[in-house]
């Protein structure tokens, strides 16, 4: 008897951490909802919602611009990135080479480089290109997509790894025999089997270039500026519009949750892989 | 991929030694060398502003770190074990649960900078008007509060991907050991003690490993919420080097405390490895 109300009681527990969780997210998309006098009076009205704050804060800063460059870069930058993990996780997983060990150990460290230290002489490079060379990196999509890439192809190695290691060797074996090279049993039977992993691995890359302000900050100027940038401009020269501040947040954070929730499975299966292999 | 982040790496490292500023900027590569000016400046010369505001981040990001990684591994865990045992509704909460962490650090700057507000934010709303826990308003975006404006997001945050990473660990471990306590007589508590934790332990040494990394080198949260320059009281390191390499071109010096971040980075891991060398090796 005791054991059963235990239970009920951790049950209710989990639930109640569930909301405390939840509670700002909710609290975002209610106050998205309501005008910004309101919030500023702490005037809450909670039952008379109105989207007025999305489509006024649509047309007072050019959100869609910076929307659309972060779908593109992020897009870009985490397709390149998982193409370069599935080539490189699959030789670390199938070929005993000299220096796998080093490489394995160089995808940890380069985690340990600050963006900092990476950034002012990548900076430097791009601005000495625009005044020297007709290679336009500063303030382009290409050249953050660039940035990006090199930054998340370590993580997304150690993700596509794990992938490629779950997959039984005997498939590609069996394949070769039938007649495919080493190259053809990779993508036609190798890369599908692996498809699950290809897809959170994109995901994890995107979700982390949608994340980063630090050098998109430093980057880029005008063209290329991505949503965080938008909102930090928006801070500066609207601080009071709280309202359309939070529908800024509302629409910046549809995307990735989508994203998440369409692919979740296998998303946690590989942010869990390290976990269960220890 | 190694050269992608070499090049860019020495680069940085050679800047250090270099005197760039403002004036020097338009030169690019060609930068005066000024030998170990730059570290001097900072670690020692007690005149130089920079020195102050140095040691003030790195004792900044030290408590920042310290509280953002402890909240992280211990909420995780505890919530982890939460989500292991049977419930109605298992998996919808496991995957809820995961959704603070796909909010992007940039809006939970904006969110909770907003919640904070003292005026009309939703916190002191709850704290002060709707139950009287506090007789008056405090003050978060603003002085001693303000670091724990930054560090409660950031373990919010945080805490979902410790949660199912742990949680992962937990469901992989064999339940006949805690059967066998269990008939032996042991508590959950006990079996807790002497079974689960010794076996998350590697689990906890890589979390521990990467948090205080992310931690360390937070950059968004402070800087979206309170601004390219936090305060005295929640200055972080990344702030104050973005800040001074790009408001206020001081790139050397820029360059030179991302070294001695990288360093301390570098001494955490020696340490860290050290510590846990026995896990590693068991798994």
């Amino acid at each position: 008897m005791s054991a059963r109300l235990v239970n009920r009681g951790l049950d209710a527990l989990t639930w109640l951490v569930l909301a405390l969780m939840l509670s700002p997210i909710l609290w975002l998309v209610l106050s998205s909802l309501q005008t910004d006098g309101q919030l500023s009076r702490g005037a809450y009205d909670l039952l008379s919602p109105t989207f007025d704050a999305f489509t006024r804060m649509w047309q007072s800063v050019d959100f869609e611009r910076y929307l659309l460059n972060s779908l593109i870069i992020c897009t870009a930058a985490a397709l390149c990135a998982t193409a370069f993990a599935a080539c490189a996780g699959y030789a670390l997983a199938r070929f005993q080479f000299r220096g796998g060990k080093a490489l394995s150990l160089g995808v940890v460290g380069t985690q340990l480089i600050p963006g900092s230290l990476f950034l002012l002489p990548v900076f430097m490079g791009f601005v000495w290109l625009k005044q020297n060379t007709p290679i336009a990196l500063f303030d382009t999509h290409l050249g953050m997509v660039l940035v990006y890439t090199a930054f998340f192809t370590p993580v997304a190695i150690y993700f596509m790894r794990y992938f490629f290691i779950a997959i039984p060797r005997d498939l590609e074996e069996a394949a070769m025999v039938d007649g495919c090279n080493r190259f053809g049993a990779f993508v036609k039977i190798v890369l599908p089997a692996a498809a699950p992993g290809l897809v959170a691995t994109f995901v994890y890359a995107f979700l982390f270039a949608w994340d980063e302000l630090l050098f998109v900050a430093a980057l880029t100027q005008e063209n290329a500026e991505t949503i965080p940038i938008g909102i930090r401009n928006f801070i500066g020269n609207y601080q009071e519009r709280t309202a359309q501040l939070m529908a800024a947040g509302v629409v910046s954070t549809l995307p990735v949750l989508i994203a998440f929730f369409a692919t979740q499975r296998w998303l946690v299966k590989g942010i869990t892989a390290g976990a269960v292999k220890g | 991929m190694v050269l992608v982040h070499l090049i860019p790496t020495t680069g940085g490292i050679l800047l250090s030694f270099k005197r760039l500023n403002t004036f020097t900027f338009s030169r690019l590569f060609d930068a005066p060398w000024s030998g170990l000016e730059n570290y001097r400046g900072i670690l020692f010369d007690t005149a130089n502003p920079l020195h102050d505001g140095f040691f003030g981040a790195v004792q900044n990001t030290f408590v920042y770190t310290f509280w953002t990684v402890g909240g992280t591994i211990v909420g995780g865990l505890a919530i982890a074990l939460l989500l292991n045992r049977p419930m109605r509704g298992q998996r919808l909460v496991r995957t809820l649960m995961l959704t603070p962490w796909i909010v992007p650090s940039f809006v939970v700057a904006v969110l909770w900078g907003f919640m904070w507000q003292s005026d009309v934010g939703i916190v002191n709303k709850i704290l002060v008007d709707y139950t009287g826990l506090l007789g008056e308003r405090p003050i978060w975006l603003l002085g001693e509060n303000s670091m724990w404006a930054i560090v409660i997001p950031s373990i919010w945050r945080g805490l979902p991907f410790a949660m199912i990473f742990f949680l992962a660990g937990l469901q992989a471990m064999p339940q006949e050991l805690h059967e066998a306590a269990a008939i032996d007589g042991a508590g959950p508590l006990r079996r807790f003690r002497y079974i689960t934790l010794p076996l998350l332990r590697p689990l906890i040494a890589v979390q521990l490993l990467f948090c205080v990394i992310y931690a360390a080198y937070q950059f968004a949260i402070p800087y979206i919420m309170l601004g390219s320059n936090p305060g005295p009281d929640a200055d972080l390191m990344m702030t104050l080097i973005v800040r001074q390499s790009f408001s206020n071109n001081l790139f050397g010096f820029g360059a030179a405390a991302s070294v001695l971040l990288t360093l301390a980075m570098c001494v955490w891991v020696a340490v860290w490895y050290r510590a846990f060398k026995r896990d590693l090796e068991a798994t």
